[in-house]
């Protein structure tokens, strides 16, 4: 049930600010399914690899400079860190002591390291949290839908349901990784840093 | 200067009110007394911080906007982490501060901060927008720890009753404080300022409990008594 809770858009951890990219994507309706998988089997597969890491053990401060390594784009940082800086909060009051020597020593606090970290201390597995964390990658984008276009959210739930094969097989992956994977979206990247000078947008990111 | 974290001041109302304008008025009358933040939940822009950026009351870096995602609501009260982020980053960045403005985006009637964003909460009405508003009633003209009614200068020209939104107002409020100001008026400013360092007092004292003005929508239960409204912890 534990990964239900952190994989809710209800959870109280920021994600209703988030489009995962796509208010800076600005794309046409036809090619939302396609950018969904883009970004799931590139940075949301890094995103899992990271956070199911943590779960598993990994030096978390190790884990903070592998995944900034990755993710060049210096608002998605800042944005990442903004949510596991929520995680965190909400880590204190469901797992109260469990994850505060991380959170005094980690000064950047990205969303996958510190999701991995709770996922831990709710006994759940690596692999379980990368799913979580893949999942989150879609959902975050399809809930952004019916914000940015004239679509139904129930169309948008069908393509993350679409894409449910390619989560479990990207979670499985994510888990079983000896080496961090390297995959990469440089047009998220590019997106993301102009988004942030916007004076009218909806989303952080 | 003390450890305890900023005062956060949430200021909700609906749209028009003057939220900014008296969240720049109270900067202008406070900043040369204490150290200030604002943090703006605009719905689709960062029009508001803007505009408190514009006016001059504080540098432009003590000035920042959230982006609420649509989700007005849910910034100030389901989920506020994007909030207090803000609250954590500002003082961080600029501090240490002593209290922090929270300008909700421009709402209705049902829209209040949690007690766990705001240490206290003022809601903002005006004359121009119907002398029959705080009659309606709400959580926030119910039981905010300050009911603003702005704007008074305007009322002559709108047709409004200033008397009767007051008298309505104190009706709904339990001896909460309802202030009719006009932020033209310098005395009214003071009011205002003066109130937000009482709070700021009763914070630093460890006297200040974030009252909650209660959920967007109250229960009523067909034949049951409506719970009595909780008492005033304030001792002002």
């Amino acid at each position: 049930m534990l990964d239900l809770m952190l994989a809710d858009a209800r959870t109280p951890t920021g994600g209703f600010a988030q489009s995962g990219g796509l208010e800076a994507a600005r794309l046409k309706v036809e090619q939302i399914p396609a950018f969904l998988r883009g970004r799931v089997s590139t940075v949301g597969f890094v995103d899992a690899a990271v956070a199911a890491g943590a779960a598993r053990g990994t030096d978390p401060m190790v884990l903070e400079d592998e995944w900034a390594a990755r993710t060049p784009a210096e608002p998605l940082r800042r944005a990442a860190g903004r949510q596991g800086r929520a995680l965190l909060r909400l880590a204190a009051h469901v797992r109260p002591g469990a994850l505060d020597d991380y959170a005094e020593v980690s000064r950047t606090t990205p969303r996958p390291v510190v999701l991995g970290l709770l996922g831990r201390a709710l006994d759940l597995d690596p692999p379980e949290i990368a799913r979580v964390c893949l999942y989150d990658d879609v959902a975050t984008c399809c809930a952004a839908v019916p914000k940015l276009y004239s679509i139904d959210a129930a169309t948008a739930l069908g393509w993350l349901v679409g894409l449910a094969p390619v989560i479990e097989r990207l979670g499985r992956r994510a888990a079983e990784a000896t080496v961090l994977p390297s995959a990469s979206a440089p047009l998220l990247d590019v997106r993301a840093v102009l988004h942030d000078t916007h004076t009218r947008r909806l989303f952080v990111t | 200067m003390s450890q305890i974290r900023p005062l956060r001041v949430g200021v909700a109302g609906p749209v028009g009110t003057g939220k900014s304008s008296l969240v720049a008025a109270a900067c202008a009358a406070l900043s040369d007394r204490v150290q200030i933040g604002v943090i703006t939940n605009d719905i689709y822009t960062d029009e508001d911080a803007r505009f408190l950026r514009s006016a001059g009351v504080l540098p432009d870096e003590r000035i920042i906007a959230v982006q609420t995602g649509c989700c007005p609501h849910t910034a100030i009260r389901d989920d506020v982490s994007e909030n207090l982020n803000a609250a954590e980053e500002l003082n961080a960045a600029s501090g240490p501060l002593d209290l922090i403005f929270v300008e909700s985006g421009g709402d209705n009637l049902t829209a209040t901060f949690s007690p766990a964003l705001a240490d206290v909460q003022i809601f903002v009405l005006d004359c121009a927008g119907g002398d029959d508003v705080p009659r309606k009633g709400g959580p926030g003209i119910a039981r905010s720890d300050l009911l603003v009614i702005n704007k008074v200068d305007l009322a002559p020209f709108v047709g409004s009753d200033v008397a009767r939104m007051l008298s309505d107002s104190r009706a709904a409020r339990d001896g909460r404080a309802v202030f009719a100001i006009s932020l033209r008026q310098p005395r009214d400013v003071e009011q205002l300022a003066g109130w937000v360092l009482e709070q700021l007092a009763a914070h630093r004292a460890g006297e200040l409990v974030s009252q909650d003005p209660g959920p967007m929508a109250p229960h009523h239960y067909p034949g049951r008594e409506q719970s009595e409204p909780r008492s005033h912890v304030h001792t002002h």
